[in-house]
């Protein structure tokens, strides 16, 4: 039987009507139209649905969305404002964080959960927390990289 | 991936929760969802009910009181580690919590959680396609262990990497039922059994782990070897813990057997002696008699084996004063 879901996502509530059996990543894409929040392996391993449910970082292809009710989930979309990249997204344009980009919103994401818990990360603390997020272009340096830079530590890696 | 249809319960106290299972009793607890989840994805688990504890309130906290740190079932594993009585105290506990998988799953997953999972096998955690190639397997509903080449078996192996350091901390946990409370032995809650491997009772809820303070006494670690150091199940892991104070040894171990398991001859073994060569040279052949290995894994028996003795060693050493 179909439930309604009243959700916040990206500061607004939506008010859904889903089987209990889809997950947080399902309602985000299918029922909401977010589509940046993507879907890697669907089994959370890769990292590629990442969103941040109260500022933590979660899986959301393993999480079902009626378990969100309540909770604060922000997604991609929910980064920048006004037109204006945020400040991480900007350190991965500018770094060059990314290569075809389908794993991004998810770095981003962690990202995110990573600065808002440790302003100044180690790049140690980063490669751990970032472990979980899988990318099958290119290194995992510059991705690295981009994370130092939004926080503004060089950590002599350029 | 879909997951299969299922009836969504969420109740607000355990007591609740305690009733749905009762009346229910296929359904299925929910918590951080890691675990429980993938498997549904993969269609080997497919409850009717699902009892979501999302809801219940108040049982995220680790806290000291009566001389044990208590930690609420629903604490997720990063909390766990990041308390700083546990990182500093109990490290055994805070390096294993924070080895499960990735930061991802240590944001969702809770202790309860964890040590509640189910056991894995290479005949069981697969997808449906895969799985199709042969007969279903006996956890999965069908007659044959394709680990055992025996019907009505299940050789899955637990794979959980705190139950072990837990295990040598002397871990009690709480279960919540029906009947009341009762604070019983880490221990006891596994059976032994690959397709049933927990022991609580119908309508019994894991509902907050009890570590006595006399753990914080000792020196521990936890040791695991996986094929990737970023997100991976134990190919084996085995948690140590020693106290000089009263010449006690107790080590851990998981991904060996159908349970974490005690290697309790080895620490008859050392009881009362000091570390040093005489115990080293003696772990090896005190270890491989422990488990009951089978290849429930990709992982040859004997590497296996081989890591058994060599993480062991790897943290006797450790606490010798070594890396």
């Amino acid at each position: 039987m179909k439930k309604v879901l009243a959700l916040k996502v990206n500061g607004d509530t939506h008010e859904v009507l889903i089987s209990p059996n889809m997950t947080l990543l399902e309602v985000l894409r299918d029922k909401l139209g977010l589509m940046g929040t993507k879907r890697g392996c669907d089994l959370g391993a890769c990292g590629a649905c990442t969103v941040l449910v109260d500022g933590e970082a979660y899986l959301s292809c393993i999480m079902l969305a009626m378990d969100a009710a309540g909770r604060e989930v922000t997604t991609i979309e929910g980064l920048s404002g006004n037109g204006q990249l945020h400040p991480i997204q900007k350190s991965f344009v500018d770094v060059g964080g990314l290569q075809c980009g389908f794993c991004t919103p998810g770095i981003v994401m962690t990202a995110k959960a990573i600065l808002d818990e440790e302003p100044k990360p180690t790049e140690e603390s980063i490669k751990k927390k970032m472990a979980g997020n899988l990318c099958r272009c290119t290194g995992y340096k510059k991705v690295v990289e981009a994370v130092m830079d939004a926080a503004g530590v060089k950590g002599g890696l350029k | 991936m879909r997951l299969p249809k299922f009836d969504y319960r969420s109740p607000n106290s355990i007591q609740e929760a305690s009733a749905i299972l009762l009346e229910e009793p296929s359904a299925r607890v929910l918590a951080g969802g890691t675990d429980l989840l993938v498997n549904m994805k993969h269609k080997v688990e497919t409850p009717a009910v699902i009892v979501s504890l999302a809801a219940v309130p108040d049982r995220n906290y680790v806290k000291k009181a009566d001389g044990a740190v208590r930690i609420g079932a629903l604490t997720p594993l990063k909390r766990v580690y990041t308390d700083s009585f546990v990182a500093q105290k109990l490290p055994a506990l805070a390096i294993a919590a924070s080895s499960v998988g990735s930061y991802h799953h240590q944001t969702m997953g809770t202790l309860g959680g964890n040590l509640c999972q189910q056991t894995r096998c290479k005949f069981f955690n697969q997808s449906k396609w895969w799985r199709n190639s042969r007969p279903i397997c006996f956890k999965a509903g069908g007659e044959m262990c394709h680990v055992a080449k025996k019907e009505h078996v299940c050789y899955s192996t637990y794979c959980g990497d705190v139950a072990p350091a837990l295990l040598v901390l002397k871990a009690e946990v709480v279960l919540t039922g029906k009947a009341g409370v009762r604070q019983v032995p880490l221990e006891s809650i596994y059976s032994g059994e690959g397709k049933t491997p927990l022991t609580l009772q119908q309508g019994e809820l894991l509902t907050e782990i009890v570590i006595p303070e006399q753990a914080a006494d000792g020196f521990s670690t936890y040791r695991k070897f996986a094929n990737r150091g970023s997100i991976d199940f134990p190919i084996v892991g085995a948690a140590f813990w020693t106290s000089k104070k009263t010449g006690e040894s107790r080590i851990g171990f998981t991904a060996v057997d159908r349970k974490p398991l005690r290697a309790l001859q080895l620490e008859d073994f050392m009881k009362g002696k000091q570390l040093g060569s005489e115990v080293i040279e003696a772990v090896d052949g005190l270890v491989a008699k422990e488990a009951r290995l089978m290849l429930s894994s990709i992982d040859s028996l004997s590497q296996k084996r081989q890591l058994m003795g060599q993480l062991v060693k790897k943290a006797i050493g450790e606490a010798m004063g070594g890396r």
